[in-house]
């Protein structure tokens, strides 16, 4: 880390007022309705907060995003207009570790192949102030044992760690930098017993326990040998398709593509994209009817081995980062690292 | 993020004029071969085996073959089934009409490694498209290639799709027709596709086939092929699923961690036969 600095938390404000006279829209964790959510910061954020319910991967990749307009005159040809991503400066503060890792994962998926030119126009604009989690934000954390860490900053612009009184301001992107150097004046210097203090709550973060998926190198294999386990459609079996799973984790990208009519005469419409999901059985449905993940068993098989198996095969990462929301929030309990666990097991 | 992509939007498609449309097949599930010529000066080049989608605006968009060669620089042509929302408007469309398409996806037919080999096409039913610039491309580069054989098999002599073309390529290629069930005045084989490669024997010695159809037919063809003497790398086919994006994002037409629009939609049946079957 280049730059590491305390900042008071007293300070916060100031800073955050300092970043978003930068030309910065700050969000930050704001409680609405018992739900936690990244809003839009007016004048400071209290980031003694567990962690937002849904991923923060719509900054740069939004629920519905158009692509283009279109207007289609009888008689004429088709004429398209382009619609470029509106994209501010977002800094987002008190992001988890998970879900900066979770950034890392949609990165290469946006950029892979093809450049997706919305995703990475929101993307350069976005940057993420992670929070260190000093003790797991949930009982459903499981970090660790998919190559994470509570300290993590993979993925972040600057990590903050708190301190009690202060905050450990650690930049580790050169736009963290330029974050931090906006408000210099406000920063101190991480002195001797503020690093010291920093590496015990560090450990102390590291060392808490958490839930595990017990050998998650192991998984891209022992998924690919229990392709056909039983234990798929017997752990899939409560599921209702609801989809949550998809929709709140931090590194699910599927989307669909439809034309959306604004008008009928002359035809006029835009082409969107939405969030998609791998639960629904139309998701795969071949016009013909025919379907290759027709049952529920393969729909979660498809999930659970994108996640610890066919990720790792083209990006040599798991591309679960643990972050437990959709343990935590599945209305009939089906647990990811229950089912990579009984797999795992299953083949042994 | 790379400047040279800066300008390039993979989604937005470009525009292309319908300049000719040919009815292969009437009734319920129709065929009609559409060809497509740019606008706007617009255009790109593709590979025998990839694929384009086609837009129509308010309708949405479907990932089509391209049934046409390389070579064939003037249009492109897709011979495209009555099937779902985008192909049935497909139907309604006149010569004139405008439609988008972008692209070129996927890989390709490793054609140029084929050289001084014998070629077996095998298609059933509307999987000829896919498989037919093989055959045209080998056919203008006739030198290049040992023998042509194309086996291609209909419900029947109604259904045959390409039918002048078939009789056309006759001379420089073998062409061995069949009808599912036997009907007046065929002259042809009488039955399913596999049988007809299994009865007519093609040689395995420096040849690759390739296969295109229904599911089953696929199936029993490569159960076929397998029995005559062909090697799993002798074998290709070309699979499809369901696709949005084209480039390996929206991750619907996965089989295992393939994309099928960008790592497919050929394979050879070595490296098929590894992949979980959920194509």
């Amino acid at each position: 880390m280049s730059m590491e600095k305390t900042l008071d938390k007293a300070l916060l404000s100031d800073w955050i007022a300092a970043v978003t006279s930068g030309g910065w829209q700050v969000h930050g964790p704001a409680l609405e309705d018992g739900i936690w959510t990244f809003k839009p910061v007016a004048a400071s954020v209290d980031l003694d907060y567990p962690n937002v319910k849904q991923a923060p991967k719509d900054f740069a990749f939004p629920q519905r995003e158009i692509f283009f307009a279109f207007e289609h005159i009888k008689g004429e040809a088709p004429r398209l207009k382009e619609v470029k991503p509106e994209a501010p400066q977002c800094a987002v503060f008190g992001v988890r570790p998970c879900d900066g890792r979770g950034a890392v994962r949609m990165d290469k998926v946006f950029s892979d192949n093809v450049n997706d030119p919305y995703y990475q126009e929101r993307r350069k604009n976005t940057a993420y102030v992670g929070l260190a989690c000093n003790a797991p934000p949930s009982p459903t954390c499981f970090c660790k044992s998919v190559g994470g860490s509570p300290v993590s900053s993979e993925g972040m612009d600057i990590l903050l760690t708190d301190l009690g009184e202060i905050y450990i301001a650690q930049a580790a992107t050169k736009t963290g930098e330029a974050l931090m150097a906006a408000a210099d004046k406000l920063f101190g210097k991480m002195g001797a017993a503020d690093k010291k203090q920093l590496d015990k709550v560090h450990a102390d973060a590291v060392a808490a326990p958490q839930r595990a998926v017990k050998d998650a190198k192991g998984a891209p294999a022992a998924l690919k040998a229990g392709f056909d386990s039983a234990v798929w459609e017997e752990m899939a079996k409560p599921c209702i398709g609801c989809g949550i799973c998809t929709f709140l984790c931090p590194t699910c990208h599927c989307f669909d593509i439809n034309d959306e009519m604004t008008g009928m005469s002359p035809l006029k419409g835009q082409r969107v994209r939405t969030w998609d999901n791998c639960q629904f059985p139309d998701f795969t449905m071949h016009t013909s009817g025919h379907n290759p993940r027709e049952t529920l068993g393969t729909r979660l098989r498809q999930r659970v081995s994108h996640k610890f198996r066919y990720f790792h095969e083209n990006f040599g990462m798991l591309q679960c980062t643990g972050c437990g929301r959709c343990v935590s929030e599945c209305p009939v309990g089906i647990d990811i690292v229950a089912v990579v666990n009984k797999v795992a097991e299953h083949v042994a | 993020m790379s400047h040279s992509h800066a300008h390039a939007n993979t989604y937005l498609p470009k525009l292309a004029k319908i300049v000719h449309i040919k009815e292969e097949i009437g009734g319920e599930r129709a065929i009609k071969t559409y060809r497509l010529e740019f606008e706007n000066g617009d255009g790109f080049d593709h590979e025998v085996g990839q694929c384009a989608m086609l837009s129509i605006f308010g309708r949405g968009e479907s990932m089509i073959s391209i049934a046409s060669s390389p070579l064939t620089k003037e249009y492109k042509q897709f011979s495209i089934m009555r099937v779902g929302r985008v192909t049935k408007a497909f139907h309604e469309l006149q010569v004139g009409d405008v439609v988008g398409i972008r692209g070129p996806y996927g890989n390709q037919f490793p054609l140029s490694a084929w050289k001084g080999k014998n070629l077996v096409v095998i298609g059933g039913g509307v999987g000829l498209a896919p498989v037919w610039p093989i055959v045209t491309t080998a056919v203008a580069k006739r030198a290049d290639y040992k023998d042509i054989t194309v086996f291609y098999g209909a419900r029947s002599s109604k259904d045959i799709m390409y039918r002048e073309d078939l009789e056309r390529i006759r001379g420089q290629a073998t062409v061995h027709l069949s009808v599912d069930r036997a009907e007046e005045g065929w002259k042809e084989f009488v039955g399913f596709v596999p049988a007809n490669v299994l009865a007519k024997k093609p040689d395995p010695k420096n040849t690759v086939a390739i296969v295109c159809g229904p599911p089953i037919m696929i199936k029993f063809v490569i159960q076929n092929l397998q029995q005559l003497g062909f090697t799993d790398e002798q074998i290709y086919t070309t699979i499809e699923n369901k696709m949005k994006c084209g480039v390996g994002k929206c991750g619907r037409c996965n089989v295992g961690k393939d994309y099928v629009c960008v790592n497919g939609p050929v394979y050879s049946w070595a490296q098929l036969k590894d992949l979980p079957q959920e194509y």
